[in-house]
């Protein structure tokens, strides 16, 4: 009895957490039916008065989301699956091998990348773009994507490799594994959970990445979601209306595949047992 | 005896792929930014004339700075000491429900995954003072109106909270991962043993996620001290300043009037004072709270 | 399950590799194919890439006439096709033009800001100077103002079109309170404070970019100081702290004082400032006649915007002293000198220039969007396009101006801008006096104009 009230006490707190957070995206439900600024401006958490759904037809063809989304989705996907398995092999190194004095100094390498600030290194990458030749190309943003969740990465995967027990993989080692198969059939199986959320991580930070897209892409069916994005509230004018149904279709694929991820695949294996 | 582990070759190649992008997206700017810091480059000109320490002095002799250097320090203030205790207890609270768990989680992480430039106009909504979520609300209980954007004692207060509806949801999901990953038996053994929900969190559940916790802390005082994109969108830095932190400040008096070399000595700075704290961090808190076993 | 996920991440990442591999091969073979077309068309084929800002579905009648230009160009340049990249303004001024300016490599047209932005490019050598061109073409005299693409007496840009500075305001209600339009400051005042006492705003205004107050102040300078004061700042000949400059300034912040605008504005976004007129919260709004389309609009403005609003210029200080406008030439298209060292491609910039600064376009500009022209064009031709009410007010106070100037951003270095910038949200904040933060203004200027000396 006691256990059922603290269990639904725990209930009341996360909903009335997840109201207050949640509620502003009503604004982004309402106004992505409302039939002007006006109605929007004069009551913006107002239920509207009638629905006009064909703003998210016109924010479907203004923003060129047909062209934008699938461009979007696979560099998003590319880069951030990329950022693992590379990420992924030198967390592997740094914490699982026994190279105990380099370790702690690459390591120490790789955080200091997270404390770069981005703005000011613009204008060398696009240097190296050009040089290599990957302007008007998804490799322009391919690769920088790619590049700059790394030490993030690193800094997540280490945490929870460093935290794996060192018995599992010197029970390999006897078994006459080597580091590779370690890897990739012992440590990466149990970093599963994370390996998951740092892929939402990242494909989150690559889906919504707006300066590189416009900045080394010129190629009109090259370019991503949110290049489209921008072209509802320019400095001069915004439509609140079509920016609102151009959010939804930006923020729905991702939550999809954030909830399908970490319902099946981390709940799942979870569910399974840790039997290593 | 654990020989497949200690290859150097083996070693190499896992690492060589980082280390490749590392040098390449990280070293080489850096070292092309500290360069330029030294220089009045203009971003564009092919003459570049050595002021050496011009730059520095000039950001360190600029009241303005500082005001933005105390910003980052309050941005610092409130992710570390509210948002990070917020993260834990709703990390837990979600960890231990057993129904709609995949809805909290998959709800809290929402505001993350919404762009800033977004974010900005939704929230302009919400503090507009007359028609604004906030007031109205406040409304209810009788408070006065507030100013939060354009009234200087609220408006990095506005852009913290915003800030913090934004990413608390997005470390919860970190913090979360670290929790599933712990081996349901510690739990389990625990509970047979009748420790309480709360027992078995402070005992077991928090001193096993404490590396990640570390790691939350850390990239939320990166993410303090990079902050950029949420103040311009918020007030651009207003009222009058009042809100710029280090970054923006980058980017009103450098960037807008070709302050190439300028602008590199701010990114430096910004660089050199985050260095500063996560050493310190690390050398008063971290190592007492985390054994980290190479 | 484990094993199957990983395996099925990296089958993802290999397949999404070799799709990108095959999506660049692509690209790379694709130019370059003139090999089998008959032998007869013996021109042999060059591109030339521009860089627009008409991105997004409110530019879409800026980017179809653009669009229709270079279709021309290009048929009067066998060989020619020209490349449109648009990019969103800001990231093309801030970073993606610069950066291309300093490897030496902007499009061969590209759209910029005269001042400060060409001036800097120009400085280097990296724009292509338009006086012979512009003089060969008989074009040099058919604009408003080249002002600020005059850099050390050369123009090396064209403004794309032009715009004025006024009070947009809700004719309903001024006709419902018998409301006349204000001939003198004074009376402004008064309706100002009629509309108050009615419990509205008298004035919308949206202070989080600076730039927006300072349309106000800056006019309102002009006045006070005169419409040529703004151009002894750089010289030195102008002060900041002048009695006539406190003045100005001051004025602005009685009108905060007496509650002319919504208190709060300091922290709203400028698009703010057609919501509260839009939704009859506020009456008038000081704004440029760029906020046309977003206020007749019915996408923004909703379906009965026909006869609501009408436009004034900020009244003088005495009545028949002439009024006094803004008019902004700084958004244009320039060109790369390098381009110019090809004689096809200079021929191409030409008919470009040709196929873009004419009657026509101008006139369409007007026409579709609002624009008011950057060129020289008969009145009776402007009056027969105006279409919307609105419009027609417009044009008829742009034909009563007396005298008119740059907006001071084009006339001032960009670090007087960025503390001006500051200067003025202090004042409207009252956290500053305005004599206080001119002198210090003034300050500012001198050190600058100091460094640029020093400079050259």
């Amino acid at each position: 009895m006691v256990k059922k009230i603290k269990s639904s006490m725990n209930h009341v707190v996360l909903l009335a957490y997840l109201a207050v957070i949640l509620f502003p995206f009503l604004f982004v439900l309402f106004s992505s039916v409302k039939a002007n600024n006006v109605e929007i401006a004069s009551n913006p958490f107002g239920l509207p008065t009638e629905f006009k759904f064909s703003n998210y037809a016109d924010a479907w063809v203004n923003a060129k989301i047909s062209t934008y989304f699938l461009n979007s989705l696979y560099i998003a996907v590319v880069a951030s699956v990329a950022t693992i398995l590379i990420a992924s092999m030198a967390s592997f190194a740094i914490t699982r091998m026994r190279f105990n004095k380099l370790s702690p100094w690459l390591f120490q390498l790789i955080l200091i990348g997270i404390l770069i600030p981005g703005n000011a290194l613009l204008l060398p990458i696009y240097n190296l773009m050009r040089q290599f030749n990957f302007l008007d190309t998804h490799w322009a943003l391919l690769v920088p994507y790619t590049a700059n969740s790394i030490p993030f990465t690193i800094v997540i995967l280490t945490a929870f490799m460093r935290s794996l027990p060192t018995e599992i993989e010197e029970a390999a080692v006897v078994d006459g594994l080597r580091a590779h198969s370690i890897f990739v059939k012992i440590i990466m199986p149990l970093t599963v959970p994370a390996l998951v959320t740092v892929f939402i991580v990242n494909f989150l930070g690559n889906w919504n990445e707006f300066l590189l897209a416009n900045y080394f892409l010129s190629e009109d069916s090259l370019k991503t979601l949110p290049v489209g994005m921008v072209g509802f509230r320019d400095a001069y004018n915004i439509n609140y209306a079509q920016m609102s149904a151009g959010i939804v279709y930006s923020v729905v694929p991702v939550m999809v595949i954030y909830a399908i991820l970490q319902e099946k695949i981390i709940e799942g294996l979870t569910a399974g047992g840790v039997k290593g | 005896m654990n020989k497949a582990l200690r290859k150097p070759v083996t070693y190499i190649l896992f690492l060589l792929p980082t280390l490749f992008l590392f040098t390449l997206f990280f070293i080489y700017p850096v070292i092309n930014a500290t360069y330029y810091s030294f220089t009045s480059w203009n971003g564009i000109s092919n003459v570049v004339k050595f002021t050496g320490l011009a730059n520095y002095s000039r950001a360190m002799n600029d009241p303005n700075f500082w005001i933005a250097v105390k910003n980052n320090g309050l941005f610092i203030l409130f992710s570390v000491f509210i948002q990070v205790p917020i993260i834990i207890l709703f990390s837990l609270l979600i960890a231990n429900v057993k129904k709609l768990k995949g809805l909290y989680k998959t709800a809290v992480f929402a505001p993350s995954v919404m762009s800033t430039a977004v974010i900005g106009i939704l929230w302009g909504f919400i503090y507009e003072p007359d028609i604004g979520l906030m007031n109205n609300f406040l409304g209810l209980f009788g408070i006065d109106k507030i100013y939060w954007l354009s009234d200087r004692s609220w408006a990095m207060i506005s852009i913290l909270i915003t800030n913090g509806w934004q990413w608390t949801g997005f470390y919860i999901v970190m913090v979360l991962a670290a929790i599933i990953s712990i081996p349901k038996e510690l739990d389990e053994a625990a509970m047979i043993d009748g420790a309480t929900g709360w027992q078995r969190a402070r005992k077991i559940t928090v001193p096993l996620i404490m590396p990640i916790i570390s790691v939350v802390i850390m990239l939320s005082v990166a993410g303090a001290m990079k902050a950029a994109d949420i103040v311009l969108v918020m007030t651009k830095g207003g009222p009058s300043g009042a809100t710029d932190v280090m970054a923006t400040y980058m980017l009103k008096h450098s960037i807008k009037s070709f302050k190439y070399g300028f602008g590199n000595s701010i990114a430096v700075l910004i660089f050199i004072f985050t260095l500063i704290i996560t050493v310190l961090y690390q050398l008063l808190v971290a190592k007492r709270t985390e054994r980290i076993e190479y | 399950m484990k094993k199957s996920l990983v395996m099925l991440l990296s089958l993802l990442f290999i397949a999404s590799t070799v799709l990108a591999a095959c999506s660049s091969k692509q690209e790379t073979t694709s130019p370059q194919a003139g090999n089998d077309k008959p032998a007869e068309e013996k021109v042999e084929p060059f591109e030339m890439k521009m860089r627009h800002i008409e991105i997004g579905d409110s530019n879409k009648n800026r980017f179809g006439r653009l669009e229709a230009v270079v279709k021309n160009t290009e048929a009067e340049n066998p060989g020619l096709t020209i490349k449109l990249d648009g990019v969103e303004s800001e990231v093309n001024r801030k970073d993606k033009l610069r950066s291309e300016m300093a490897a030496g490599n902007p499009p061969d047209i590209f759209d910029a800001f005269g001042s400060p932005d060409v001036g800097v490019f120009a400085k280097e050598g990296l724009v292509l100077d338009l006086t012979p061109i512009l003089e060969e073409m008989g074009l040099k005299d058919k604009f408003v103002s080249l002002t600020p693409w005059t850099h050390d007496g050369k123009i090396y840009g064209l403004p794309k079109g032009g715009s004025i500075e006024g009070y947009f305001y809700n004719k309903k209600y001024f006709a419902e309170k018998g409301l006349e339009l204000p001939k003198t400051l004074a009376e402004m005042e008064q309706i100002a404070e009629k509309i108050k006492a009615d419990g509205k705003v008298p004035i919308a205004q949206a202070s989080k970019d600076a730039w927006v107050p300072l349309m106000t102040t800056n006019n309102l300078w002009a006045y006070y100081a005169g419409a040529e004061f703004t151009n002894g700042f750089k010289t030195g000949e102008s002060k900041w702290d002048d009695p006539r400059m406190v003045e100005a300034v001051t004025k602005h912040q009685d009108w905060v004082k007496k509650g002319y605008f919504k208190k709060g504005e300091l922290g709203l976004e400028y698009n703010n400032q057609r919501n509260q007129l839009l939704t009859d919260e506020a009456i008038m709004m000081y704004d440029g006649s760029w906020a046309y389309s977003a206020l007749t609009d019915e996408k923004t403005a909703g379906a009965d915007t026909k006869d609501k609003f009408g436009f004034f210029l900020m009244p003088p200080l005495k009545e028949g002293e002439g009024t006094s406008s803004m008019v902004d030439t700084n958004n244009g298209y320039a060109f790369s000198a390098k381009a110019a060292e090809d004689p096809r491609k200079l021929a191409a910039i030409k008919s470009f220039i040709k196929n873009f600064f004419n009657e026509d376009v101008q006139l369409q500009s007007f026409k579709e969007d609002g624009m008011l022209p950057s060129m020289k064009i008969e009145d009776s031709k402007m009056k027969e396009v105006a279409e919307h009410p609105l419009m027609q007010e417009i044009l008829a106070r742009m034909n009563e101006v007396k005298y008119t100037w740059p907006a001071f951003d084009a006339l001032v270095q960009a670090e007087v801008n960025t503390e001006l910038g500051t200067g003025i949200q202090q004042v409207i904040e009252g956290v500053k006096e305005p004599k206080a933060m001119l002198e210090a203004m003034q300050k500012v200027q001198e050190q600058v104009n100091e460094e640029t000396d020093a400079a050259q």
